[in-house]
């Protein structure tokens, strides 16, 4: 019986790839080379539309050595926001709402004003300051490594979680949240939000075991840094109070368990004009007077890699009774000052080439105001910050 | 802000504009093996040209390849279990390529920058034969990014210049059923495409 090519193998006869013992059918069928002139003029005209995508050798292409070095910085801004975003969902963080700043609370206590025996609440925020981490070099805290785990379990024991936020409850207006936050929440006029989200005050105790958080850092291989004796058995209370999250444009729903999110999710490309002004009153610290907080402070920057003259030369110029000092990833985001809401504020970026990030940060009156956005145009948080009632 | 609160602001900056100065320069000799990196110069040009011709606009071309080979690096690929590197590498820029166009802003932009290129680069042609030629290019990758992706995918490596043989071997396919995939994509492509022009006539 004589068995006709099919159309797919006569497509494939006219790129000269049909195999040979089948071809041989083609020269003596009438039938076959009449069905095969069908598919050749079809294939012409897709072949007319579709011969733009056939590169040639006259194709500009940019010199290899100029963007193997844009590989080289972008990978290392992809490792380094990976490792952010893992750092910012480790698990002490679903313990506290912003438990990360826990570190940069507790440093925040002066010995110099504190009084010896007596615990203290003097640390409030009235500034905002940057510090760039090299979180490229903590991968030994991701909650996957065994060093994390162990720093996990330390902190896990040894902190009492006096008061739960709980899940972010839902305000219908500005009023209500103001209402359920405790404090006059501000909103921009003549914008309306997509989603108005309450997360209420929580509140921790975190008691300090000195020998056990020397032998982490041993493991760690930073032997070199040496914890203070006095630290052991200091009892340090922090609260932070309501706070509010006023959300424009098609948003994330904000989550409580940080853990549940994608590290490697860009949320930019999935809401590119999500804008969100966040207020919280001033987080308040109470800790023994003899934590020596600048020496804590250099300790914590010499772990992220910074040397040690780097970390004390940091450490001295920042007045700690008042700052809050923000980490961001070094090489993977840009910041400067603005004059915002009659005050200086933080602009933070994230180059363009990425996703685009901003987020704008300033203190105010003793409340802490961001506004962040997944876009590129970081303008619109100055203008919304400066149009706040 | 007074002179003194501008301190740590003023110190750090300069500080870390040192740091990451450095810290670049570091990174680029201790990230990559010397194997990698003339692994990135033999198919740099070949990946870079298929998404320029695919996507249109130079600079999402050049991104877009850049983020190929960032998925090479992530992927860590053995040779010694068959990989097929140069397969690998079309089928993800392919793939990126497509997911790309089918960002309408995007396709918006980039046939105003690709028909500006053309435009300059075609002075002997009339105006009016550019922009019919654009305005093909346009339609026919609304097209692509409408298809189903392996469809698409296939009629990019082919008229691409990719041979049956690697197009099988970058989708992971018999060689004999790229023939009929083809034909396939081919028929819904042209149907798709009539059908675009006639809606937008």
């Amino acid at each position: 019986m004589k068995t006709h090519l099919t159309d797919g193998e006569l497509r494939a006869a006219l790129d000269g790839e049909l195999d040979a013992s089948r071809l041989g059918h083609l020269g003596g069928c009438a039938t076959c080379r009449a069905r095969q002139t069908q598919i050749l003029t079809q294939s012409q005209r897709v072949a007319q539309k579709l011969k733009f995508l056939a590169p040639t050798a006259q194709d500009p292409v940019p010199v290899a050595s100029i963007p193997w070095n844009r590989f080289a910085q972008k990978l290392l801004i992809k490792k380094e926001i990976s490792m952010f975003k893992r750092w910012f969902a480790f698990p002490i963080v679903r313990v506290g709402v912003i438990a990360v700043l826990l570190l940069t609370l507790v440093l925040a206590i002066p010995s110099t004003r504190a009084m010896a025996g007596q615990l203290l609440n003097l640390f409030r925020v009235q500034q905002v300051t940057v510090i760039p981490v090299d979180f490229t070099g903590l991968e030994q805290l991701t909650d996957n490594s065994p060093f994390g785990n162990q720093l996990s379990a330390l902190i896990s024991s040894s902190m009492d979680v006096t008061q739960e936020p709980g899940d972010p409850q839902s305000a219908a207006d500005a009023d209500q949240a103001s209402q359920l936050a405790g404090f006059a929440v501000r909103a921009p006029g003549g914008m309306t939000p997509s989603q108005i989200y309450v997360t209420n005050a929580a509140a921790f105790t975190l008691t300090i075991d000195r020998n056990k958080a020397q032998a982490l850092l041993d493991e760690a291989g930073r032997s070199d840094l040496v914890l203070p004796d006095a630290i052991d058995g200091a009892e340090i209370s922090v609260d932070i109070p309501a706070s509010v999250s006023v959300a424009y444009g098609t948003c994330p729903k904000p989550e409580a368990d940080t853990s549940k999110s994608d590290h490697d999710q860009i949320p930019g490309r999935r809401y590119p004009d999500c804008v969100i002004l966040a207020e919280i009153p001033s987080p308040s610290v109470d800790a023994p007077a003899d934590v020596d907080v600048s020496q804590l402070a250099q300790i914590g920057l010499e772990f992220t890699g910074m040397s040690a003259e780097e970390a004390a030369e940091f450490t001295n110029s920042v007045d700690w009774t008042s700052t809050l000092v923000v980490p961001i990833p070094r090489n993977a985001a840009t910041y400067e000052q603005v004059a915002v809401d009659g005050v200086t504020g933080t602009l933070i970026q994230r180059p363009a080439d990425e996703a685009p990030q901003y987020a704008l940060i300033w203190v105010k009156n003793g409340i802490i105001y961001t506004i962040s956005g997944l876009g590129a145009n970081s303008q619109q948080a100055i203008e919304m910050a400066n149009s706040l009632p | 802000m007074n002179n003194e609160q501008n301190m740590p602001y003023k110190s750090m900056m300069d500080l870390m504009k040192n740091r990451k100065a450095n810290a670049i320069e570091k990174n680029q000799v201790k990230s990559h093996s010397p194997e990698f990196e003339a692994l990135f110069m033999e198919h740099w040009p070949r990946i870079y040209r298929l998404l320029r011709r695919l996507v249109g606009d130079p600079a999402e071309a050049e991104d877009l390849a850049l983020e190929t080979f960032i998925r090479l690096y992530q992927h860590h690929p053995s040779p010694d279990h068959g990989f097929n590197l140069g397969g690998w590498l079309h089928r993800v820029a392919t793939n990126l390529g497509l997911r790309s166009i089918r960002s309408f802003k995007r396709r918006e932009r980039y046939e105003l920058v690709a028909g500006k290129g053309a435009f300059e680069g075609a002075a002997e042609n009339r105006p009016a034969e550019v922009q019919a030629q654009e305005e093909e290019r346009r339609q026919a990758r609304q097209v692509l990014a409408l298809m189903n992706e392996r469809q698409a995918r296939i009629l990019v490596l082919r008229y691409s210049g990719l041979a049956y043989k690697d197009i099988a071997r970058a989708l992971g396919l018999s060689p004999t059923s790229i023939g009929p995939l083809l034909l396939r994509a081919e028929r819904e492509f042209e149907k798709r495409f009539q059908a675009l022009t006639q809606e937008e006539t």
